[in-house]
């Protein structure tokens, strides 16, 4: 086969060894490893932090967190680690590297070294944001960072601007990684790997790099237009000088919506490779989903102002965005409607990957029906900013997403290492993360609705009671959370060596064709894509003998 | 398809790739000069006709309060009032108003203001002929000047559905500073700026 060819051949290359290896790395295996490492890091950090919130709320008073400015960098700091410094760099930065050439038989990115520069930028600014919280009073405007909060009045040390130049970083990175996959896909598929065939994942990953490249630089305009207010004397949010605070907003959230997709886009993927491997069916509607995605990407950038229905727009703008917003729910509705019937009448394995695909199913789908209800401008204006909100976001796209990297994980940690995990304890950390995260989040609905307000540290007496669950609930998370670590050292210590495919006939993408671990350099002979079918079939994709 | 032609490909792509992230970074702020434009051309949020508007075309019976509101920016030192609360106009008449705005500093100090009309669907029948509001405004130290406001509501509101029933118009107007007073500090953050070490951080 091609790659026993080039597994000889790829010895005779340069190949840097020790800390040359991953610094001056253009492979596109390693700076997968990479970010994903980096996700790790951040994860637990981020992790840290929220566990320090719910221990805060777990009762009324002020009880550990005796600084409220640091309460307030607390949240804002896992919102942005959790958001651009866990599931970007994990799910685009992490499998994206890994299994987009892979799965469309390219031997490498596009442009290996612009690769190694994305993912020295992401780490650049993920110390900055760890540095920005030690620096003056912290950045403690959560991660919107609306103005007049985050202006120079209410934040005078440099705190917002090391917040605000890493995620110029983290931005650049995202930049430069979005165009190389977008660059690779459409250049560079094996012969026979039409558009029409690439793997669901392929496709979630290509409409999420192009959601960066046209949201990420309205977010960096936005940021550099504060970093002038702050430090240059401009007054683009400062009415004093004819601005308007309002600019930010439709600005941020011109970028904010889209990006919560470029967070779920990606699990989408991934859950579509899980159900379909371990139904054994090829997946249902394959072109139905792949353009569902694009839809929603789409109407993505048309939505903004559902997060601005408070702000004082008008009552047209908000018909306007509660339909557009509901819209969302039709091409959503295809793709969950896609995965159950991928599942009927298949031949389930319920592994541990699968598990957590399922879960995910539960999670998004009850995050999304009370997106429905938050998309109502009316029901919105007693429900905006309280724990209802707070309850949605992380059940469709924060728990929901990390579901699917738990899944992914575990799908492709034996194509990555070489060692396959221990699938009793995986299903163990399913169980209790799975009954952790819901009952964590599900009574923050009741509490929203009985009206606590986000971001305060405090409370009356009333909603003592729903909130001491919802800290059980992150302390049982936290647990599941703690034991996946030590899954992964558990894999590297004892794990068995994987096969090429463990998954058996249900899995027929081409990053099985390759041995376990993935060598250094794969499909330098390209391999050919018979027809039979879409891509996503029973046998379509077979690399060329 | 050979590893060059490949190569240069790629390039192509990623320079198209480069050129839509310029123009999105640029949209940004253009998205400031933008959102005016469209506010002019269309009335949204309460932004009155100023450009190019022509003299009535014709007057109905019907008739509109339109009420005066002023407002000063804490860093401008003057004190800026409407001469009348309000007045009862036709719809179509042209009508002449004052404000009254005094220097209360010791210095020729320079400001303009920003204007907007409520509710938003009568701004797109408000229509400013002349005002004081259109240029910077210079007043020495003292000075008292009358700022006239030639207005007129278009006779075509009494047949907008949605704006027919609207029996009064709020014109506002906030002064603030535009010459070089406070230029070296934020202008938001006279508290701020003081209570901070070493200016820019």
């Amino acid at each position: 086969m091609a790659y026993a060819a080039t597994a000889g051949h790829g010895e005779h290359e340069h190949h840097p060894t020790g800390w040359r290896r991953w610094v001056y790395s253009t492979n596109h295996k390693d700076i997968g490893t990479m970010y994903i490492i980096l996700a790790l890091v951040a994860a637990l950090l981020g992790g840290v932090m929220s566990w320090i919130i719910r221990l805060e709320l777990a009762s009324p008073g002020i009880e550990y967190v005796t600084n409220i400015q640091f309460y307030n960098v607390l949240v804002t700091a896992h919102g942005f680690l959790m958001v651009f410094f866990v599931v970007m760099p994990a799910m685009i930065g992490g499998f994206g590297n890994w299994f987009v050439p892979l799965m469309i038989g390219a031997p490498d990115m596009a442009f290996p070294r612009m690769n190694n520069i994305s993912f020295w930028l992401t780490a650049a600014g993920l110390v900055l944001l760890m540095c920005s919280a030690f620096v003056g009073e912290g950045p403690g405007t959560g991660w919107t960072v609306y103005p007049p909060l985050s202006s120079i009045a209410y934040h005078p040390s440099a705190a917002v601007d090391f917040g605000i130049l890493a995620l110029h970083l983290a931005g650049a990175g995202s930049i430069l990684g979005a165009i190389n996959l977008i660059v690779t896909i459409f250049n560079m598929r094996a012969p026979g790997m039409t558009i029409h065939r690439m793997p669901l994942f392929v496709w979630s990953i290509l409409v999420t790099a192009f959601l960066l490249l046209l949201a990420v630089p309205v977010l960096a305009g936005a940021l550099t237009m504060l970093l002038t207010d702050r430090n240059f004397g401009t007054t683009f949010y400062s009415v004093a000088g004819g601005g308007d605070p309002l600019l930010w907003q439709h600005l941020f959230w011109f970028f904010g919506h889209p990006e919560v997709y470029i967070i779920i886009l990606p699990a989408f993927g991934i859950i579509s490779q899980l159900i379909s491997t371990f139904s054994k069916k090829p997946v249902f509607g394959y072109l139905g989903m792949a353009y569902a995605m694009s839809a929603i990407g789409f109407v993505g950038f048309i939505v903004w102002a559902h997060h601005m229905y408070t702000s004082g727009i008008g009552v047209n703008a908000r018909a306007y965005f509660t339909v557009a917003t509901m819209i969302i729910a039709v091409p959503t509705g295809i793709k969950i409607f896609s995965w159950l019937a991928t599942m009927w009448g298949g031949s389930i394995e319920f592994k541990a990957p699968m598990l957590f695909a399922i879960g995910f199913l539960w999670l998004f789908v009850i995050g999304g029906v009370t997106g429905v209800v938050l998309a109502n401008a009316g029901i919105d204006f007693v429900l905006h900013d309280t724990y209802y909100v707070v309850a949605h976001f992380h059940y469709v796209m924060a728990i929901a997403a990390i579901f699917a990297m738990f899944g992914g994980f575990y799908y492709w940690i034996g194509k990555m290492s070489g060692r396959q995990y221990p699938e009793g304890l995986a299903k163990i950390q399913f169980w209790i993360f799975f009954v952790g995260v819901n009952i964590l989040f599900f009574p923050q609905h009741f509490l929203g609705l009985a009206g606590m307000p986000r971001r305060i540290p405090d409370y009356p007496d009333a909603f003592a009671g729903w909130n001491m669950v919802s800290s059980v609930g992150a302390a049982i998370t936290m647990a599941a959370t703690l034991m996946f670590y030590y899954i992964i050292w558990h894999t590297f210590r004892y794990g068995k060596a994987a096969e090429a495919n463990p998954w058996g006939e249900g899995a027929t993408t081409l990053e099985w064709s390759v041995p376990s671990p993935a060598p250094f350099h794969t499909h330098e002979e390209l391999p050919v894509i018979s027809g039979g079918g879409h891509g996503h079939g029973h046998g379509g994709l077979k690399p060329a003998e | 398809m050979s590893a060059r032609t490949g190569r240069a490909r790629n390039r192509a792509s990623a320079a198209v790739l480069f050129t839509v992230v310029a123009g999105m970074v640029g949209l940004s702020f253009a998205s400031v000069p933008l959102y005016r434009l469209f506010c002019q051309v269309t009335g949204y949020a309460g932004t009155p006709k100023t450009d190019n508007v022509a003299a009535s075309t014709g007057v109905v019976e019907q008739t509109v309060t339109v009420q005066f509101d002023a407002n000063v920016n804490s860093d401008l030192p003057w004190r800026f009032n409407p001469a009348d609360r309000g007045v009862e106009v036709r719809l179509g008449e042209e009508r002449l108003t004052h404000y009254v705005a005094v220097n209360l500093s010791d210095r020729p100090v320079t400001g303009t203001a920003t204007f907007n009309v409520a509710p938003d669907g009568a701004a797109q029948y408000f229509s400013k002929l002349e005002c004081f509001c259109f240029t910077e405004q210079t007043l020495a130290p003292g000075q008292e000047v009358t700022m006239p406001v030639l207005f007129y509501v278009d006779a075509a509101m009494a047949d907008d559905i949605d704006a027919r029933d609207i029996r009064k118009i709020t014109l506002s107007y906030t002064f603030y500073r535009t010459d070089e007073g406070d230029k070296n500090k934020p202008k938001t953050a006279g508290v701020a700026a003081a209570a901070k070490p070493g200016g820019n951080g």
